[in-house]
């Protein structure tokens, strides 16, 4: 879960009359998208999404579908990074190769929770950014970064407020399957922090390929989201959850003091 | 006369490079298969077979090969295992993978249990007895699928019974075996 999950918008996914037409996202940011089949509809930007503003009855129902169609992104991330580096050193592999045995879980959680309160598949469009900007590029460091250190991560932030929210709302079904997909993802930032450290120290060519990558993602996130769907959408920092991650206290006392800025 | 610890270390060798094959197999048809159930048999199947894999490359080395050590299978199941991985139809993609090759690969671990002594090589015997186990439960996991989503059941069953053939046919996937 990251910051696009969250509803801010109008309560529709079809644009506002008058609406702002916006220009088409720029080819050389985003590779491909995956396959998905027919049941989906497959949106470009946030706000072609169905943003139920909070507190909309479809709020919550819509945020779990959206949720297990981005756990599938994650795991088409994960699964391109075993078949598209064949020589990564096979501890990461097998990382790597768990990461999508649990991303597959969670969107198998999100889906049943999503039925069970009514919804059915394919019920609302569906973003498949995470992929298309992730694996643009060619570089495993890079990708790492992106999407475990930096998606993932953000990650942390949002399901540790909403363990906190779906507390308070006695929504104990939630609650239960954010405490249960944070602890994966606590493990997923960690590995990325430990490889992306060992990988830079043996090649210091992919510090650079990172910052080029995260300046490019930046960009595309960006366009996917939007300022509606940014504005206004901030977590404080999970200090404990990264520092479990394998943050250094720096790291994470850095990330707190910008979120808090941002709040 | 049984295995030889060489033998024994050819094999698994072997074994763990057609399981690491069949990881990237499964990783890149994950993007590319539409059915979204299929993709999360797969994101479960991708971490079975990378255990198996690291298991396999675990004992290769207690069997005096390198840590993780593979060895490439002779050129018929190497070509098999391509021919495979290129299909682009997710039904067909199913039934070489489930119906084909699992069943393929476990007749050989019951030919190599066969063959082995099951003391001295206790370990061997221990990992493949655990991968016959999980990759049934897979190929069940596939069957279930299959009668749930029957668009997935469809390929053609005179394709399927050739491919099983032609799995048939490799014989001893070790290549250093001279087979």
């Amino acid at each position: 879960m990251h910051s696009s999950s969250r509803s801010a918008g109008s309560g529709t996914w079809s644009p506002p009359p008058g609406a702002e037409v916006l220009a088409p996202l720029d080819p050389s940011l985003f590779a491909p998208g995956p396959e998905r089949d027919a049941r989906f509809d497959v949106k470009e930007r946030w706000v072609d999404c169905a943003n139920f503003p909070d507190g909309h009855p479809k709020q919550v129902v819509e945020f779990l579908h959206r949720q297990m169609n981005e756990e599938i992104d994650s795991l088409e991330s994960s699964a391109r990074n075993l078949c598209d580096f064949p020589a990564a050193d096979w501890e990461v592999r097998m990382c790597l190769a768990r990461q999508c045995y649990d991303e597959a879980r969670h969107s198998q959680m999100f889906r049943n929770l999503f039925e069970k309160r009514g919804g059915t598949v394919g019920e609302y469009p569906v973003l498949n950014f995470q992929y298309r900007i992730i694996t643009r590029f060619a570089n495993l460091a890079a990708r790492l970064a992106i999407q475990n250190r930096s998606f993932e991560a953000g990650g942390l932030d949002a399901i540790t407020a909403g363990i906190q929210q779906t507390r308070a709302d006695g929504d104990e079904e939630l609650c239960a399957l954010y405490e249960a997909q944070i602890a994966d993802e606590i493990s997923h930032v960690r590995f990325a922090n430990e490889w992306i450290r060992k990988l830079s120290q043996a090649d210091p060519r992919n510090l650079l390929a990172i910052g080029q990558a995260m300046k490019a993602a930046s960009l595309a996130f960006a366009q996917v989201m939007g300022r509606e769907g940014t504005e206004g959408v901030s977590y404080p920092a999970d200090r404990e959850g990264r520092l479990e991650a394998g943050f250094t206290p720096e790291e994470v006392a850095f990330t707190a003091s910008l979120m808090a800025e941002k709040r | 006369m049984g295995l030889s610890v060489k033998d024994r270390g050819e094999a698994v060798a072997t074994l763990r490079h057609v399981h690491v094959e069949l990881m990237e197999m499964l990783a890149q048809w994950t993007p590319s298969a539409p059915e979204m159930e299929v993709k999360l048999l797969f994101g479960e199947h991708i971490w079975n077979v990378a255990q198996h894999a690291d298991a396999l490359g675990k004992r290769a080395h207690e069997l005096r090969l390198p840590p993780q050590h593979s060895l490439p299978p002779v050129e018929p199941y190497a070509k098999l295992l391509a021919q495979v991985r290129a299909e682009r139809d997710t039904a067909r993609r199913l039934a070489a993978f489930y119906d084909a090759l699992l069943p393929g690969l476990a007749k050989r671990y019951r030919d190599y249990l066969a063959r082995t002594d099951a003391l001295m090589d206790a370990p061997t015997v221990r990992i493949l007895e655990q991968m016959l186990d999980i990759e049934s439960r897979m190929v069940a996991q596939s069957k279930t699928l299959r009668s749930e989503i029957p668009a997935l059941a469809k390929a053609e069953r005179a394709w399927v019974d050739a491919l099983v053939e032609q799995e048939r046919r490799v014989g001893n996937l070790v290549a250093t075996a001279g087979s």
